[in-house]
């Protein structure tokens, strides 16, 4: 007799059972998938998230600061200085194969211009072009350029002005020392 | 079939299309057969094309995931076509060490198996490839044919793999070929018919009241037994031992590949709607749904329109059951050998003749009362 009930036992657990799975697995399938269709559309990305970096080129005064923060020296830049202060950028790069994202480079920005980028899939084909250039414009801004003019209009005005002073004043010199021969002369004869 | 039986949609198709004038008798006969055929391909490649499809949705959405997405644009729909290109591209190997012969006949075998099976599947009341009386024995028979198609690909391929998925093959078909046709049985005597044209329109009637699996208890003990033989002989999971990817690699099919390959795979999936077309028929009422009672009843019966009512009411069904062994795939686990031979012989052969006996003497207690 035990082996009949245990018999029956084992078809009413096989039905109960896969009558349960299916309950659980219908359920998830009625259920909304939870996959992103990742590269039409993206989770949310932390406001704190170290990805790639972004420059504000326009405040960047290339003080080195980050560079000479940086633990692995990824930070390379270089730009030309001109009147009125203004800068021609010819480089700002990082090299992502060295970066290791730590955000030392951020805090010693004395004009809050280098972040931490929300970009964090950038594959390329070759290692050389994980050295990114995060300028968003070579050379001079147009408002720069203009600057650097005014700048260095105003020395010329500046200079022009010192030159004619020193004209005047060496052309005064030479009238008060005619003068002063002539007087010489007079007072001889 | 006689010269101008009639019975034959597609010898009438050609009718009205106007041949039977001018072209003779046994050229009408063959462009029938010819169609016939084609129109089974297109059929077998149609059914295995959206079942994949549906199979990896139904998949990725048990599992929370989206599944194909792309191909094609709305929902990855072209999906299986984009495979089948693959497929078509594909290296045709042949094992050093293998019987030529017979790896090359064995996927056309299998696939001619479930072709036979199919031409005696109905497609509507007045479309059918052969008026069968004995319908049901010749699906169950040609059916089970591929069982031989496959332990000669698993033979055939000189690997320990296929030759193990062929054996587990063989054991399981053999096991549950019993409790299918018993299953079947119960259906059968309920209805008193082996045709499925004859079996369906026994069930016409209002919102599916009729339909043999409502008729007694014993019915529904049949039809789960039954299901459950059907996943067996259709090689699906839970009982894909033949396959079991991760055991065999892929079982009897391991040395196949390209378009060999996808004669297996496409068989597979012709099984599983073929099988659902069968339960479809004996357990829930085959052609009939309350759309056709309506038809029947607004006198729009033997039109075009009842016709097709019909089909899409059969291929609704026989995808409705497609679905359930989706359903039952991705839910239960891979049995071991040893369980399925036990839940064959010891559990569903047993039950299933209980469920014949019980079905006997339901008719035969209903037949007292009831006239």
């Amino acid at each position: 007799m035990t082996n009949v009930k245990e018999y029956l036992t084992n078809v009413w657990k096989a039905l109960r059972t896969t009558t349960v799975g299916m309950g659980i697995t219908g359920r998830y399938f009625l259920q909304k998938p939870i996959t992103i269709q990742y590269p039409d559309e993206r989770l949310p990305i932390p406001d704190r998230f170290r990805g790639v970096h972004y420059l504000e080129q326009e405040k960047c005064i290339n003080c080195l600061a980050c560079a000479r923060a940086c633990p692995v020296d990824c930070i390379e830049m270089d730009a030309v200085r001109h009147a009125g202060n203004e800068l021609e950028w010819v480089s700002f790069t990082v090299d992502y194969q060295k970066c290791m994202f730590c955000e030392l480079c951020v805090y010693p920005c004395p004009k809050d211009c280098i972040h931490m980028g929300a970009e964090f899939a950038f594959a390329v084909y070759d290692r050389s072009e994980l050295k990114l250039d995060l300028l968003s414009y070579l050379g001079m801004a147009p408002d720069a350029r203009v600057r650097m003019k005014e700048a260095e209009a105003k020395k010329k005005a500046k200079e022009e002005a010192k030159r004619k002073k020193a004209e005047e004043a060496a052309k005064k010199k030479a009238q008060e020392a005619a003068e002063k021969q002539a007087e010489e002369g007079e007072g001889e004869a | 079939m006689p010269a101008h039986d009639s019975s034959n949609f597609l010898l009438r198709l050609l009718e009205w299309l106007g041949l039977s004038s001018w072209v003779p008798g046994w050229a009408l006969i063959l462009g029938t057969a010819l169609a016939g055929v084609v129109l089974l391909l297109v059929i077998i490649a149609l059914v295995a094309l959206f079942s994949v499809w549906m199979e990896r949705k139904v998949g990725g959405h048990i599992q929370c995931r989206l599944g194909p997405m792309y191909p094609g644009g709305w929902h990855g729909w072209a999906q299986t076509i984009a495979d089948g290109l693959k497929l078509f591209q594909k290296e045709d190997m042949i094992p050093k060490g293998a019987d030529k012969v017979l790896f090359v006949l064995a996927p056309a075998l299998v696939l001619a198996s479930i072709f036979g099976a199919l031409v005696a599947m109905p497609l509507s009341y007045d479309w059918y490839f052969a008026r069968m009386d004995l319908g049901i024995f010749t699906i169950l028979a040609l059916g089970s044919t591929t069982t031989i198609g496959v332990i000669m690909s698993g033979w055939a391929s000189n690997s320990k793999w296929s030759l193990y998925g062929a054996m587990r093959e063989a054991a399981q078909v053999v096991a549950y070929e019993i409790p299918l046709g018993l299953a079947l049985l119960c259906p059968l005597m309920t209805l008193g018919t082996f045709s499925l044209l004859e079996a369906s329109s026994l069930q016409s009637g209002w919102f599916g009241l009729q339909w043999t699996i409502f008729q007694d208890p014993f019915n529904i003990a049949a039809f789960i037994i039954f299901w459950i033989a059907a996943l067996a002989e259709t090689k699906r999971a839970p009982f894909d031992l033949p396959e079991a990817e991760s055991e065999l690699v892929a079982g009897f099919m391991t040395e196949y590949s390209g378009l060999r390959w996808t004669f297996f795979m496409m068989e597979e999936y012709a099984a599983m709607f073929l099988m659902s077309v069968v339960a479809g028929v004996f357990f829930f009422g085959g052609f009939e749904s309350p759309a056709t009672a309506l038809m029947r009843q607004v006198e729009l019966d033997g039109t075009v329109l009842y016709s097709l009512v019909c089909f899409g009411t059969l291929v609704a069904k026989g995808f409705a059951g497609v679905f359930l062994m989706m359903w039952l795939r991705w839910t239960l686990p891979r049995v071991r050998i040893d369980q399925v031979m036990t839940m064959g012989y010891k559990y569903l052969t047993p039950l299933a003749l209980l469920c014949v006996l019980l079905t006997a003497l339901w008719e035969a207690a209903r037949f007292a009362l009831f006239g």
